[in-house]
């Protein structure tokens, strides 16, 4: 529907005023001394983007240099090489655009003194030869300027960038590309991310899940309940609304029990945020909120989310740690890299997380229950767990589609505040807990090669994503203010109703595209990377028994709660915190004492235990990941992007870099292939299906992939 | 091609099933023990129990402990049960239970809950034996179960055995071979060159274009001359065959190997150290006389690596080695009296709980593990690795980009000479990264090289030696190139471990001498028997002897193209040019001030040799560090070309861990249905086609009919594989979510759902 393109190119037509943009006038012309066909270069603008300043440079650092031109707009730095097709496939640039927010050093280069560039007036007489623009996202551009009469366009420019970071730092929001696909027919390629945002969308999801004992509530359709919180989102059956609201009132920010996905067996994984304890419920309110939690189970199953995980301030920190190793010129000694590595902590939290992540999956899928994750916000580290969950036992997630769903629905729907989050407000919360998630989702794919449809290349783009302003999917705290942008607020008054569907999205004109719209940004070569060549559906058997769902209890105290915590089940006695003694939770933050035992005593119950408990079967379908120390490795292809010695030879997926390889391998290809005729080809398959270059090249990426960070 | 390899493979394998049929056979027990052709039961020990950790659940198979004078093995009663398909990869010479004796490491007695080493005679005999392998795996055995006659005789029977010095003459390679003698045939078709032959060496002067320059000489023939250096060597054409006499052979400069470009790689060494001025003088002018034929056109200008200073020492080696296996030696922790023991309520998750386990000094690991990568830098094993390949780069940038000839100086020239040399042709020449040229290469600058395998692995025990795994670093360096660069290697890193494997393996006569002279002095029977024939002893190379053929298609890799071959006048002209060379900058103006700079080094080459050694003289110096990060930056900003010449990386980062050989042991460490076994039975199924789709090709081509071609079907369902493929077959592949103890009784009854089983849930409805 929304994505009913037929043409091939966008018309990035001028489009009308953005709204919120409109202090801004779009200034098309460059300035008057310029010589390079300015036309040109305006065109490549997004709406309400201005070119403050260009000058022509050589991309560096990789072998060949080009030749370009490096602009910068009130938005984005951007090198553009000479020759680049504008009209080819991507309206954007993928490898050479920097957006502002996401400069994290620049540093210009004169004859033998590097001068990192902070404020507009450290740049004195200083005439650069070299930029060096690092990325937060751990690139790396270089553009040198080439001499001959156009050091003051070079000197302008750099100037520009300096002034526009400055500017950008201040809270500069953006409202995403609005981009006209009117008029383009109905060729698409494929289905579209559901954005969740509809309720249809959560309807088809439900259906998907067969989560027969679930429904769509639209009690927060005004954002009324929980501005954090989707319009939409599952509760059980036989819950009123009334009953929700009432529930989600003692819960933190309102974020009360909702399903986050149904296991097939019949367990269901719900995610909720911390007991709000000041609140004083009275017995139907408890009623309601154990009605929520229990989901129609016999057994629930609490999980503590932050328990042995990183805070958000760890994660920050790891991540800068990380960050500063990563560059370049890092001073760390080859000699003590690992533990260097070591230091930044960054790896620890990615074992934490998957650590935890397989032992709830195993909680999922082991026995038919209600598994709950409750973090006091339920908006970081709660999707980062029910995401890897969904991973590790849903191959249906591991697709493309499937994965590029899931994110929607449990990050960006569930409203994990990406802007916040990524540093974009300034605010002292900033935390990459999305990056730390990806890196978890990049160990899983080199653990489990054929079980993922999507690449490497994907998460690339996909981290890389985080910090562009073209779309508004990362550049919202709440689905409440990414609604507000896109005009779907309009629709305030709807109620749903099962036979009632929205009228296509189509018809308006101002369609929001979002952070799946791939092809902004990615021509179509590279969104073949997308797909993960080593992937076999048949590899891991989706022979799911779906085992029946219990029938729907009838109302009552659960029969059995546990909470799970330090990778161990302790019974509780109720659910909610309040009933008894409401003051003193009141006081403690974590409201349950913890399981005093000793290590010792853990060991040996667990080494008396009798040998059939190995006779269960291992779930078809579900992954448990390694998480000892040598399994978790560097991502280097991400972090290392900015290093010359990794940009060079096993680097990134780089257009240049990829071409190479391919013709290389086709060289070989032939080779190996020498005899095969025509006619043959009808005989089995095409021998260049079988060993399409593409796969090969992944393949060969995949095992060149290091073994141990 | 592959048709022949697969008929040579089918021929090997009928002669060695006749080689193992004369197994002997214990008939009392029930549990047969296979012992090879001279192979004899010393001691053994019944209900003996083996830990064996499943899934992080430990239980014990009883069974039988048995010591041979080739391994210690272990007959569990319920053989059958582990001896199912799973294990395909299987080593026909060694079984998952049993343990070389050359291949143990230390042997561990638990006393009383305290563990202890083990060695010389006993007092106490322990109630539990733990032995750590060479090969790093671990083996618990429970001796509470067994008569004290028994344990006495299997415990002292092991340490003595395991233990005690040994005599040459008195290692199981011999009692095989002689036992083994008329079933042996010499492998008429293994392709590997062993330079034992002069014609081996004119044939690699030959392929290396080093016979202008370069010839061999059999001087040495019968070891007349010196016992450390092979029958048939290779030296400078002008060099006077005196020469190799004078000082037994030390100060000649030998030759390894010829770049394309003509530049060589030598090796020579060094002089014995005199105090004596006179002798001094004569060393500095045969030295002087050495020099001058080897520094004049035809030949290049020499630089000197003097690898026994400023580079790195045995000593080190050692010590890294050591501290680094320290790392996976895991043994399973001390578990509590096997019986079922009653389970609390607390209910606990078997993979975050190995964490907690109590230490027992190696799994302290798992306990520390967030410590992992600091722990791995303290070893300093990688770094070690780093130095040795950097070194190899450095060296061949001298050759490739310089032109010089470089020449190796080390003591013995056996250690890391054979090392540095062996790195350097993997590098340059892709013959050797064939699995052919890969085991000539072993075979020239190890076997023949004269590396003390014997030594150096202290096969022989002897009290005041200690290992030092030189080649295993060698085999560590080779796996970092493999794993960086998989399609330039025509074989996999399962064949480097299951080579690090034989190095314990004695009936192979490869790894268990320290000179060519060594073995052919002890070919000959006892005393001399004139008559018989010598002892034909296997070669580790002869690789159905340990394996089927259809496991060893795991040791060949899919991904590897053969070079593609020229005609013949199209290679004349062309003369194997590597594509890179072309581009490097190869400046005139460069090396002309290096000349002088190079004279003036000869006096330092002299004065090295004798013992005088100025340091640090040319690894400082920053011209060279330059041309390094030159040479090795305009590399890699290259696309590889995998028939050409091969850098690695060597960049903190870039270096790994050979995960196959040092984790396959830990169940802890394996990925279910993960790991790269996935890719490649993906990737073996798509070359599977292609094959196919050929042989249909070229039935109809030549209208007969092709054999059938091997298929790789060891990776059939690699779902059910997992990361430690192929090794690690213990494991059955079923279990992992244990979710121990009877708490769970209570929380979901099994029965009540699966009578529900047969309700069908409709997906669509709804």
């Amino acid at each position: 529907m929304w994505w009913g393109g037929r043409g091939q190119s966008f018309n990035i037509a001028p489009q009308k005023e953005e709204p919120e943009m409109g202090s801004v006038q779009e200034n098309r012309m460059p300035e008057p001394r310029s010589r390079q066909p300015s036309s040109c270069l305006a065109s490549r603008c997004l709406p309400g983007e201005q070119i403050l300043a260009w000058a022509p440079g050589v991309r560096k650092g990789l072998e060949p240099e080009l030749s370009g031109t490096l602009i910068c707009t009130n938005f984005r730095v951007t090198f553009q090489p000479c020759g680049w097709q504008w009209n080819q496939d991507t309206p954007l640039n993928s490898e050479y655009d920097f957006a502002l927010v996401n400069i994290g050093r620049l540093e210009a280069v004169s004859g033998l003194s590097r001068v990192q560039l902070l404020r507009p007036g450290s740049l004195h007489k200083f005439i650069p030869e070299e930029i060096l623009i690092h990325g937060r996202d751990f690139r790396l551009l270089r553009v040198g300027f080439e001499a001959g009469g156009l050091e003051p366009q070079a000197f302008q420019v750099t100037m520009a960038i300096v002034q526009a970071r400055a500017q950008s730092n201040q809270a500069q929001q953006y409202s995403g590309i609005t981009l006209s696909k009117a008029g383009q027919g109905s060729g698409s390629r494929k289905p579209p991310i559901p954005l969740m945002e509809t309720a249809e969308d959560w309807e088809t999801e439900r259906k998907k899940q067969a989560a027969r004992g679930w429904r769509v509530s639209t009690v927060n359709e005004r954002f009324d309940v929980a501005t954090s919180l989707p319009r939409y989102f599952w509760v059980p059956n036989r819950i009123l609304d009334s009953e929700v609201r009432r529930a989600f009132g003692h819960f933190h920010q309102g974020r009360g029990p909702r399903l986050s996905w149904h296991h097939p067996g019949g367990s269901d994984l719900l995610r909720c945020g911390g007991f709000y304890t000041a609140s004083d419920p009275n017995k139907e309110d408890i009623r309601a909120v154990e009605l929520l939690l229990q989901a129609g189970h016999s057994d629930v199953v609490l999980v503590d989310t932050m328990d042995e995980l990183p805070s958000l301030a760890d994660v920050q920190l790891a991540h800068l740690r990380l960050r500063a190793l990563c560059l370049p010129d890092s001073s760390v000694a080859e000699d003590k890299w690992l533990s260097a590595l070591e230091g930044t902590r960054w790896l620890d939290y990615v074992r934490a997380c998957l650590r935890k992540a397989s032992d709830i999956s195993v909680l999922v899928t082991s026995r038919v229950r209600s598994v709950i994750l409750q973090e006091r916000g339920d908006r970081d580290l709660n999707g980062l767990l029910s995401s890897l969950v969904q991973l590790l036992s849903a191959p249906e997630a591991r697709t493309l589609f499937g994965f590029q769903s899931l994110v929607q629905r449990e990050w960006v729907a569930a409203g994990h505040p990406f802007l916040t989050r990524l540093g974009g407000t300034g605010a002292s919360e900033e935390a990459p807990v999305f990056l730390l998630f990806l890196d978890c989702v990049w160990q899983l794919l080199q653990q489990f090669p054929a079980d993922f449809e999507f690449s490497e290349f994907f998460l690339l783009a996909l981290h890389d994503s985080v910090r562009v302003p073209d779309t508004l999917t990362f550049l919202r705290n709440t689905p409440w203010e990414r609604g507000k942008q896109s005009g779907q607020l309009n629709s305030y008054t709807q109620v749903y109703t099962p036979g009632y569907s929205q009228p296509p999205a189509g018809n308006s004109f101002n369609l929001q595209l979002s952070v799946w719209d791939w092809d902004l940004r990615y021509s179509n070569a590279q969104i073949l990377q997308f797909q993960n060549p080593g992937y076999d559906p048949e590899h891991c058997p989706d022979s799911w028994l779906p085992r029946p769902q219990p029938s729907f209890m009838v109302p009552g105290p659960p029969s059995s709660v546990w909470l799970f915590s330090r990778g161990a089940l302790t019974p509780l006695n109720q659910l909610c915190p309040w009933r008894d003694s409401p003051s003193l939770l009141a006081v403690s933050s974590r409201w349950l004492p913890r399981p005093a035992i000793s290590s010792e005593s853990l060991a040996d119950q667990e080494w008396g235990l009798p040998s059939h408990w190995g006779a269960c079967p291992l779930p078809p379908g579900l992954l448990l990941p390694g998480y000892l120390g040598p399994q978790i490795r560097l991502w280097r292809r991400c972090y290392l992007r900015g290093r010359p010695e990794v940009q060079m030879g096993l680097s990134a997926p780089t257009i240049s870099g990829l071409q190479d390889e391919l013709s290389h391998l086709q060289e070989l290809l032939r080779k190996w292939t020498p005899r095969i005729s025509p006619e043959d080809h009808s005989k089995k398959r095409d021998p260049h299906t079988i060993l399409n270059p593409t796969e090969i090249a992944g393949i060969l990426k995949g095992r060149a992939e290091g073994d141990l960070g | 091609m592959s048709n022949a390899f697969a008929a040579l493979q089918e021929m090997m394998s009928c002669q060695n099933r006749e080689i193992h049929t004369n197994e002997k056979e214990v008939t009392e027990k029930e549990v047969t023990l296979h012992l090879l052709p001279g192979e004899q039961l010393l001691c053994e020990a019944s209900t003996v129990l083996k830990y064996v950790q499943e899934d992080s659940c430990q239980h014990g198979v009883y069974g039988r402990l048995v010591c041979t004078d080739f391994k210690i093995a272990f007959l569990g009663d319920d053989e059958s049960a582990l001896d199912n398909d799973e294990t395909q990869f299987k080593n026909k010479v060694i079984g998952e239970n049993d343990i070389t004796l050359h291949c143990v490491d230390q042997i561990y007695g638990v006393f009383d809950e305290k563990k202890k080493t083990l060695f010389g005679q006993l007092k106490k005999y322990p109630e539990k034996l733990i032995i750590h392998c060479k090969d790093l795996r671990v083996f618990q055995f429970c001796l509470r179960y067994t008569k004290e006659e028994e344990v006495k005789r299997i415990v002292s029977g092991i340490i003595h055995h395991t233990q005690a010095p040994k005599l040459l003459k008195r290692l199981f390679l011999f009692s095989y071979a002689t036992a083994a003698q008329n079933n042996t045939v010499t492998d008429p078709k293994n392709h590997t060159v062993m330079f034992d032959t002069l014609k081996d060496w004119c044939w690699e002067l030959e392929r290396t274009k080093g016979n202008m320059k370069y010839k061999a000489v059999s001087v040495n023939e019968g070891y007349k001359v010196c016992e450390r250096l092979p029958a048939y060597f290779v030296v400078p054409t002008p060099l006077p065959e005196e020469n190799v006499q004078r000082f037994q052979g030390h100060g000649i400069p030998i030759w390894c190997w010829s770049c394309h470009n003509g530049s060589a790689l030598l090796k020579m060494s060094a002089l014995p150290k005199e105090q004596d001025d006179g002798i001094l003088q004569i060393q500095k002018s045969f030295l002087d006389g050495i020099y001058k034929t080897i520094h004049r056109p035809p030949y290049e200008i020499v630089k000197t690596e003097d690898l026994s200073s400023n580079f790195l020492s045995l000593q080190e080696i050692q010590t890294a080695y050591s501290k680094f296996k320290q790392l996976f030696l895991i043994g399973f922790p001390s578990p509590p009296p096997y019986c079922g023991s009653d389970h609390t309520a607390t209910l606990l998750f078997s993979p975050s709980s190995a964490y907690q386990l109590p230490s027992d000094n190696s799994t302290e690991f798992w306990d520390t593990d967030i410590k992992w990568f600091s722990l791995l830098e303290s070893s300093s094993w990688l770094d070690i690795i780093r130095r040795c390949l950097k070194k190899a780069i450095e060296i061949t940038e001298c050759m490739e980009a310089q032109n010089m000839n470089v020449l190796l100086l080390e003591e013995n020239a056996s250690d890391l000479c054979c090392l540095i040399s062996s790195l350097v042709q993997l590098m340059m020449d892709p013959h050797c990264r064939t699995r052919i040229g890969f085991q000539s290469l072993i075979q020239k600058e190890w076997v023949m090289g004269g590396h003390c395998f014997l030594d150096r692995c202290n096969h022989l025990r002897q009290n005041d030696k200690e290992e030092v795994p030189v080649f295993l670093l060698f085999l560590d360096c080779v796996w970092q190139l493999v794993h960086q660069h998989p399609p330039a290697f025509e074989f996999t890193e399962t064949y480097l471990t299951v080579l690090s494997d034989s190095l314990y393996i004695p009936i192979f006569s490869t790894f268990f001498f320290n000179s060519p002279h060594q073995k052919d002095t002890n070919m000959g029977r006892e005393g001399q028997d004139t008559q018989s024939k010598p002892l034909n002893l296997l070669t580790v190379w002869d690789w159905s002897v340990q394996f089927e053929p259809k496991a060893q298609t795991l040791l060949k890799n899919p991904l590897y193209v053969e070079k593609p071959k020229l005609d013949k006048g199209q290679r004349k002209g062309m003369r194997f040019k590597h594509q890179r060379q072309l581009s490097l900058p190869l400046t005139q103006s460069k090396s002309s001030p290096k000349r002088g700079f190079f004279r003036e080094e000869t006096d330092h080459l002299i004065k090295n040799l004798l013992g005088k050694r100025i340091s640090k003289l040319i690894n400082s110096s920053d011209e060279l560090q330059d041309n390094f990060r030159e040479f090795y930056d305009s590399w890699h900003s290259k696309s590889t070309d995998y028939h050409g010449l091969l850098l690695p990386h060597i960049e903190g980062p870039e270096l790994k861990v050979w995960a196959q050989r040092y984790l396959r042991w830990i169940p802890e460490a394996q990925i279910l249905g993960g790991g790269q076994v996935a890719t490649l039975s993906k990737l073996l199924e798509m070359m599977e086609e292609v094959q196919s789709l050929q042989e249909k090709i070229d039935e109809r081509h030549h209208s007969q009919q092709a054999p059938q071609a091997e298929a790789p079907c060891l990776l059939r369902n690699s779902a059910r594989l997992s990361s430690l493929f192929p090794f690690a077959l213990l494991q059955r592949h079923s279990s992992k979510p244990v979710l121990p103890t009877s708490g769970w009784k209570a929380l979901g009854d099994e029965d009540d759902l699966a009578k529900r089983e047969d309700e069908f849930v409709d997906l669509g409805d709804v």
